[in-house]
């Protein structure tokens, strides 16, 4: 659809001619790939989002405000994103507009006694936590990465990450938000809306998490969020990261009160058994399952090239033959990263003399190949600065992750070898990397800082072969068949069918319909259905913000 | 290659934004976090380096057409390659800096240059330079200077001074130094002088290979017929020239930028530092000599699939990522003048900010092109330093453009001044 004229020009008058564009080449910059990352859908070969009407750049609240409005006034739909990493932040319809948050990216304030963070949506991830650090602070950041935005994770979607250990997940650390309603009224949420400061979520004023972000989030679908308040943690270490070596592995000496270890457990019990130590101790400043995202088969490996400026992908077939290299694999086979971080040389020398006992407790061990000092420090800085999730896709460019598992550890540490051999048997077929089965990665500890584990089995292809993206598609219905069969309930893999189908557009009534009363709860969706329709009564966002009318 | 080789490419693409900022791991601040000058000025996902992989696509698949946004989506990169640093953090299997090259071949190769192109192409047809100015006057920045002329004479040395070098004014003291000092260093070095040729580096950028084709041949045969075995020049443009792009159209001659060679007689106790020059300055590193000054190594491979779908080549390719660019030896040359005192700026080695000037921008984006200087000049002065060294009068005649026109206090210097000045 070409916009009508008088309403890009409206639009022209409220972003500036510099900030919208309706360019065909613009706006397919402005669509993601289903054949990708992390849709939770699909994938689909050679399918993208739908193009855009236009897209703009707005520069403030008010300019926010102002196209919402107009959207409204002429019944058009939009959508906002941030840094445009998923095809959440996409539109899922034609004759939809695109704002990109990208203008709007500062830290307005630091506020270092109550420890928390006023951001706009374009402020990433790395760029808070470098400012937050030089007051002594830290932010927790999502498992996507620092490249992401914080603002987009905390208000719309989901959250989690390796910090959700000490920093706490996104839902947790959502403070007062400003947010651009889906009728353009700006309502503002927590003590921000009585005028107390963004100090606190849930009030005293008007408390929305539930109704705005709840678990999930509404992924782009109901206004737009322009600023937020993070809560902060504390950061006892030096004000910038030290960071030496050779591009691509670079590696930080920090402090004798950061400790990194990657650890490994003789069988699944045991480790479940050190995830629920390490929560009832409260030790701990990030814990994650990050290097198994190559695959039981492949991590060491992967590992030995990463941190040598020298090797790339076309070592790995000479490392896996390397009999120290399998040997570390094997011991490596059941394992989680973890940092401790000392606020004290006390603290530090207690959390190392608990972790120890944990281990001895369980019959875990510390991997010595990974406390090798280039490899340490290089592990340390990443599981810190969270900089190198694109490592996702670096086999062939496409991944996005089955099954899941999340709930308390042990469930998922019953279940895990099973997933596992299940797609080491999809494997041999072709279409998916083959890296041993279990490709399971997560954080150790969820929501309030324990109590859950997510085992997001990485599948990797290539987004440019047709038989290797269909293979996955074939590959991730079977996962599903096999979850529910086991009654692990539908996995990652389908996340958002319910959001956006095959041709990259809003997924049928009927389908979603079908797969909301089949949910364990169908009611919660006719909440939403009720809550759209007094919040968003002229509809302008689209099914990520799920609902279901019967 | 045919921008549909990267066909592949704009498919693999991560979409993952990496490309428009620096590694994240060397992130000290909200302030210098960016790396692309080009998404940072003009703000769409189009103008970085996974949105020209989209515009690509887009217009091979026949989903768009040329247009003036096109045309400038393409032109407004500098070729700085910084987005190829960081993409190839974490991949392995992409070239974005050589896919926007061919996206900017094509749109030359299919009549879309820019009209501030075509006046530079004309100058570099008739006057065999960039600078639109005669060619007779090129070799004038060495009047006066007892140096073999090789356009008749033989020497195993050639000292090219460049278009800019040859025709800036405010510019040319600093070749004329590094000639002098070679020559007092023993090195039997001679200069082209009025018979010196553009090397060809910056129209390649803007996007003319068959101009850029010519130009190499026609300096290979000059310096065959001159007996020339090493190429030395103060130019980061040529350096990056000479060093990668002719190896591919057979050159051999042993390519070096006076830094390397200056470092080289310092660390030989061959050049003797007399006066203190106290100063505090920070190091810019021109993107042709750092990032893009890696050696050339050839490669005649495919791709193949280990793994089941993990995308390797055989035999394996060279990775160019700006690991092993020219970073130290000025940094030890600054380090070993008296009196100097070298402060970093945040983005500095491999994850420089560009000057500006590079990639045709400066000639058709003047506006942009002084804009990105400005932002590097604000870095330099976070720093506290009094100066902002480079190694590249491209850069340096950027900076001093920038800093007149925004009315920044800050002094640049080439190396080779600041040597002078010590000696």
């Amino acid at each position: 659809m070409t916009l009508p004229k008088n309403v890009y020009n409206a639009l022209e008058d409220i972003v500036g001619a510099e900030s919208i564009s309706d360019d065909p080449a613009v706006l397919d910059s402005y669509r993601y790939s289903l054949a990708h990352t992390a849709i939770h859908l699909g994938p689909f070969y050679d399918t993208f989002t739908p193009r855009g009407a236009a897209v703009l750049l707005p520069g403030s609240t008010e300019e926010v405000q102002a196209i919402v409005k107009l959207c409204n006034k002429y019944r058009i739909k939009f959508k906002a994103a941030s840094t445009f990493w998923s095809a959440q932040g996409y539109p899922s319809e034609d004759d939809t507009i695109q704002l990109d948050m990208r203008r709007m990216d500062r830290v307005l304030e630091i506020d270092e006694r109550n420890m928390f963070a006023v951001i706009e949506p374009g402020v990433i991830g790395a760029t808070l936590q470098a400012e937050a650090m030089k007051v002594g602070l830290n932010t927790h950041i999502p498992g996507s990465g620092c490249s992401c935005s914080p603002l987009a994770s905390a208000t719309s979607y989901f959250g989690s990450g390796p910090s959700n250990l000490y920093g706490g997940w996104y839902y947790d650390n959502l403070l007062g938000a400003e947010w651009v309603m889906p009728t353009g009224d700006i309502f503002r949420t927590g003590s921000l809306g009585s005028g107390c400061g963004w100090f606190c979520g849930e009030g005293p004023g008007p408390s929305m998490k539930g109704v705005f972000r709840g678990f999930l989030g509404a992924k782009g679908a109901m206004g737009v969020f322009t600023k937020c308040a993070l809560k902060l943690f504390a950061w006892p270490g030096p004000e910038s990261l030290p960071v030496e070596g050779i591009v691509p592995a670079y590696q930080a000496a920090l402090p004798d009160n950061f400790k990194a270890y990657t650890v490994a457990f003789p069988s699944w019990k045991a480790w479940a058994d050190a995830a629920y130590m390490i929560w009832d101790t409260g030790i701990g400043y990030l814990a994650h399952r990050q290097y198994n995202m190559f695959g039981r088969d492949l991590k060491y490996a992967m590992v030995k090239i990463l941190t040598d400026p020298t090797k790339t992908l076309g070592d790995l077939e000479e490392l896996l033959e390397d009999p120290e290299v399998q040997r570390i694999t094997e011991e490596s086979k059941r394992d989680f990263q973890i940092v401790l971080v000392g606020m004290t040389p006390r603290d530090i020398e207690w959390q190392e003399k608990a972790f120890d006992e944990i281990l001895a407790r369980t019959g875990g061990w510390k991997v010595e190949a990974m406390n090798e000092p280039e490899i340490n420090r290089w592990m340390l800085l990443y599981l810190i600065r969270l900089g190198h999730k694109n490592l996702n896709l670096v086999f062939g460019g496409g991944y996005d992750g089955c099954f899941g598992l999340l709930g308390a550890a042990d469930f998922g540490a019953s279940n895990a070898e099973e997933a596992a051999q299940f797609k080491k048997e999809w494997e041999k077929r072709g279409a998916i990397v083959e890296a041993g089965g279990d490709c399971m990665m997560g954080p150790i500890g969820g929501q309030g800082g324990g109590g859950t584990c997510l085992w997001e089995n990485f599948t990797c292809f290539d987004s440019y072969d047709k038989e290797s993206v269909e293979g996955t598609l074939e590959f991730f219905d079977a996962c599903t068949e096999f979850g529910l069969e086991k009654g692990w309930g539908v996995g990652m893999e389908k996340w958002n069918s319910q959001n956006r189908g095959p041709d990259g557009k809003t997924t049928l009534k009927k389908e979603r319909d079908r797969i909301h009363l089949s949910a364990p709860q169908p009611s919660m969706f006719r909440y939403q259905h009720k809550v759209r329709e007094v919040l968003n009564p002229n509809d302008l966002g689209d099914a990520y913000y799920e609902t279901l009318e019967d | 290659m045919a921008l549909e080789d990267f066909a592949a490419e704009m498919d693999r693409c991560s979409q993952c934004s990496y490309c428009k900022w620096i590694p994240f791991d060397q992130m000290k601040s909200w302030r210098f976090a960016k790396n692309c000058p080009s998404i940072s000025y003009h703000n769409f996902n189009s103008y970085s380096a996974r949105g020209r992989y989209a515009v690509a696509r887009s217009l091979i698949k026949g989903q768009s057409g040329y247009s003036d946004t096109v045309r400038n989506i393409a032109f407004t990169c500098l070729t700085c390659g910084s987005c190829d640093v960081s993409c190839k953090i974490c991949r392995y299997n992409l070239e974005p800096l050589e896919m926007v090259r061919e996206l900017k071949f094509r749109l030359v190769q299919d009549g879309q240059g820019l009209d501030a192109h075509k006046a530079v192409i004309e100058s570099l047809n008739k006057e065999q330079n960039t600078m639109l100015q005669p060619k007779a006057r090129r070799g004038e920045w060495a009047d006066g200077l007892d140096v073999a002329r090789l356009s008749s004479e033989k020497a195993e040395v050639l000292f090219h001074a460049g278009c800019r070098f040859s025709y800036d004014r405010d510019l040319q003291g600093t070749a004329r130094a590094a000639v002098t000092l070679l020559k007092n260093a023993g090195v039997a070095v001679g200069i082209m002088g009025e018979q010196e040729m553009c090397c060809g580096g910056r129209v390649y950028s803007m996007g003319y290979r068959d101009e850029f084709t010519r130009f190499a041949q026609a300096n290979m045969r000059a310096w065959a017929k001159a007996g020339v075995k090493t190429v030395v020049t103060s130019c980061a443009d040529g350096y990056h020239a000479f060093k990668r792009l002719y190896p591919k159209l057979g050159s051999q001659v042993e390519v070096l930028h006076t830094v390397e060679f200056i470092a080289r007689l310092i660390e030989e106790e061959k050049i003797t530092f007399r006066s203190k020059v106290p100063m505090t300055v920070t190091y810019h590193d021109p993107c042709h000599l750092g990032r893009q000054g890696e050696s050339y190594v050839p490669w005649d491979g495919v791709e193949k699939k280990i793994k089941g779908q993990i995308v390797v080549y055989e035999p394996r390719r060279p990775r160019y990522n700006g690991a092993w660019g020219v970073y130290d030896p000025p940094r030890e040359i600054l380090r070993s003048i008296p009196g100097v005192e070298l402060v970093e700026m945040e983005r500095n080695r491999e994850y420089s900010w560009c000057c500006g000037a590079g990639g045709g921008v400066r000639e058709a984006y003047p506006e942009f092109s002084t804009w990105t200087a400005g932002e590097r000049i604000a870095e330099a002065r976070a720093t506290g330093a009094e100066a902002l060294v480079s190694a590249c009068p491209w850069c340096e005649r950027n900076f001093l453009d920038a800093i007149s026109a925004l009315g920044e206090p800050m002094q640049v210097y080439d190396i080779v001044d600041l040597v002078q000045k010590a000696m």
